[in-house]
């Protein structure tokens, strides 16, 4: 009885001390939405709660032919989901060789590919333009996705979770006749679910707000891309709040609805392995 | 008869061939680089899109580059391979480094070979896009800053609500008048209330006539090898204003740029404000039935200051494609785009000057200075300036603003008196100037 009234009372606690946090961390984002609804007279004007709902800046941002933003969406999500299903194909085969497999250099190789997660992608963002130039690649979804397929990152978070496994599992699948590829396919990656998981999250977010690399690669609307979209919203001469704030709500919801989905396997995932490594 | 026969047969091909010929010959397809966002992205296409209907032979492709320091970005890195654009848009303190990109065609050139009445836009806006005589871009989108205040607060202090201030010594007792304390002791309204942006540091210094930097404020032949604000004493006397106006409590810190002062000015929390000529619209809209807005010429620094305001905003810029079809088809899309009728619809719907004179001759034009008088403040200012006011050129100016704005906030913060912000800012800004001209000679 005590112990089940200490637990409520650590319950209230744990809540009373989570709810200023979380309006903390939220606020910013419902006054998004609110100035996103709010009629345009209203914005400048210290209003917190709009006092009628305001569509416009949605229906604007939707049917205006100079927006395209259900263009810049679904140009998103092809180049956010192929590249997140890339990573976790080529992560899991490096991963794999990385843990399970015994070769000349494998430290040596796994130390060197840690170590591009050392230089910071803006130092080789004007040599992978000129790359992708010469191969004339610009402006195509192949120029937005090839870049990202695999990354150090992804590598080193899935070959943690795979030395998690048991060594003997890949000793008796090969008694057992199993292929490599076999074993991968089938035990690995069945396995691997809650950190290929948060890496496809993760991998996904970091592709849907990517500005610099899409702006630089692609020139015309039918490959750009939604954050794009956003800027396209703003002028710093003629600024329009109202209908950049319904830009910044629209492109949300989708990173947000991913998120949402998968964060219990994002925060599991990112933990397996931490403490054993 | 046979012989008529043939003959006309002949001829008949001849057309057909000819007529055939006509018909097939694709239009000339140009690309237009732009940084224009919101409404002015929207003005700026349906422009594109009227000028594609009335040209069959050449057709304009629109896209949008981000800001202008995207686009800035882009064609830099563009630049090391191949520019995929016509025409080029970007922002006033670009003009150096285009020049010596060399990756561009002066306007020059297309006005000579055609005999273009230059005349027909406004000298002092051509002036800042002219170097050594040359007009190496076309002003497009210009604004200057001018200053907003709100009458109604000015009759509530007792002050005269059409007499804005002119100078800072104005605005410093204005303010004085316009502060509004409540019963705690917090102000609940200033009178100024300006954004740090770097703009208007330039445009003090052209105010008072005097230099940014050397080498004929970096126009001559040579261009600029380091800055004069700090010897000709500009950089003292404006940086000492922002001094006194936050040590005494007269203004409240509002950010970089103009949005936020601009919002507190809409909000009524201040007073006087500085801002583009551009933000007028955004402005009339978001105040309403709120208060009169005016609008006053952009205020010297001292009360004894002679110069002029120079304009901001962008230009259009013609790349050298090596292909002469499409280099001329970029100045036809070009002299549409400052034609009167189009300066007039692009001054309508977004706020920026129009560049070609006889614009003011429009109908539509002359009707939205009737709907917006406080547009005419902008135009009287602009004609009341001269060419020798034009403002500086530097290669690095996207950074010098940057470090302008950086080094008034350490000023304000309580860092640095202003003498050492002088001096920092200059040995900072001369840094970055030596590593761009030792890298480009």
């Amino acid at each position: 009885m005590l112990a089940l009234h200490r637990k409520s009372l650590h319950t209230t606690g744990k809540i009373l001390l989570n709810i200023p946090m979380m309006m903390l961390i939220l606020i910013p984002l419902l006054y998004t939405l609110s100035v996103s609804l709010m009629p345009t007279d209203e914005i400048y004007k210290n209003v917190l709660i709009p006092s009628s709902i305001n569509l416009a800046n949605y229906r604007n941002a939707f049917t205006n032919p100079n927006y395209h933003f259900i263009r810049f969406i679904f140009n998103s999500f092809i180049v956010s989901v192929s590249v997140m299903l890339g990573q976790m194909l080529t992560c899991s085969l490096a991963a794999f060789a990385f843990s399970f497999l015994e070769f000349k250099g494998k430290k040596v190789l796994f130390i060197l590919i840690l170590s591009t997660m050392m230089v910071p992608g803006e130092t080789t963002i004007i040599a992978n333009y000129l790359t992708v130039s010469s191969l004339g690649w610009l402006d195509s979804y192949w120029v937005l996705i090839a870049p990202y397929l695999c990354s150090a990152m992804g590598i080193f978070l899935l070959r943690q979770f795979h030395l998690t496994f048991a060594k003997e599992l890949h000793e008796a699948s090969r008694l057992d006749g199993c292929a490599n590829w076999q074993f991968l396919l089938w035990v690995v990656i069945p396995l691997s679910r809650p950190a290929l998981g948060a890496l496809g999250a993760y991998v996904f977010l970091n592709t849907w707000n990517q500005y610099l690399w899409p702006l630089l690669v692609t020139n015309s609307t039918t490959y750009r891309t939604v954050q794009i979209g956003i800027s396209m919203l703003y002028d710093v001469d003629a600024e329009g709040m109202g209908l950049m704030m319904a830009g910044v709500i629209i492109v949300i919801v989708p990173s947000l609805t991913v998120f949402i989905f998968m964060q219990k396997q994002l925060i599991n995932g990112l933990m397996a392995g931490a403490v054993k490594g | 008869m046979k012989k008529l026969i043939s003959m006309i047969l002949a001829v008949t091909i001849l057309l057909g061939t000819a007529g055939l010929a006509a018909a097939t010959e694709e239009p000339i397809q140009i690309t237009f680089w732009h940084s224009m966002g919101g409404v002015n992205g929207e003005a700026i296409t349906q422009m594109a899109a009227d000028f594609n209907q009335s040209h069959d032979d050449i057709q304009v492709t629109v896209e949008y580059q981000g800001d202008y320091d995207d686009a800035i970005n882009k064609i830099k890195s563009a630049g090391m391979s191949q520019i995929p654009c016509d025409v080029f848009q970007l922002y006033d303190i670009g003009t150096r480094f285009m020049i010596d990109s060399g990756w561009t065609l002066s306007m020059q050139d297309f006005i000579d070979a055609e005999g273009y009445n230059i005349s027909q836009i406004e000298p002092n806006i051509a002036a800042y896009y002219t170097v050594d005589g040359t007009l190496y871009s076309m002003p497009f989108n210009s604004s200057t800053p001018i200053l907003y205040y709100n009458k109604d607060a000015f009759t509530a202090a007792g002050l005269d609500p059409e007499t804005p201030p002119t100078n800072f010594d104005e605005i410093i007792e204005m303010s004085k008048a316009l502060t509004i304390t409540d019963e705690s002791g917090s102000v609940t309204q200033y009178g100024i209330g300006m954004g740090n942006y770097g703009w208007f540091f330039e445009q003090w210094i052209g105010k008072m006539g005097k230099h940014y930097v050397d080498n004929n404020n970096g126009r001559g032949t040579e261009p600029a090898t380091k800055v004069v604000f700090d010897e000709n004493g500009a950089a003292y006397d404006i940086l000492s204003v922002w001094d006194t106006l936050i040590s005494d409590g007269l203004m409240p810190y509002l950010g970089t740029g103009t949005s936020d002062a601009l919002a507190a000015f809409i909000a009524g929390d201040v007073t006087i404000t500085l801002g583009s000529t551009a933000s007028l619209k955004m402005l009339l809209n978001n105040i309403g039935d709120d208060f009169e807005l005016g609008t006053g010429y952009f205020p010297y620094i001292n009360a004894d200051d002679e110069g002029g305001v120079s304009i901001g905003g962008g230009s259009l810029w013609i790349l050298d494609s090596g292909d002469t079809a499409r280099e001329q088809a970029a100045w036809e899309f070009i002299k549409y785009m400052i034609s009167p009728e189009e300066q007039a619809y692009w001054n309508a719907q977004t706020g920026y000057f129009p560049i070609t004179v006889a614009t003011q001759d429009v109908e539509s034009f002359q009707e939205n200075l009737a709907h917006y008088p406080q547009f005419g403040t902008a135009i009287d200012q602009l004609h009341d300036s001269a060419p020798e006011y034009a403002g500086a050129l530097l290669s690095v100016f996207p950074e010098a603003r940057a470090l302008v704005q950086q080094y008034t906030e350490k000023l304000i913060n309580g860092e640095m008196d202003v003498q050492t912000t002088v001096d920092k800012l200059a040995t900072e800004i001369n840094k970055a100037i030596e590593i761009y001209n030792l890298t480009n000679e």
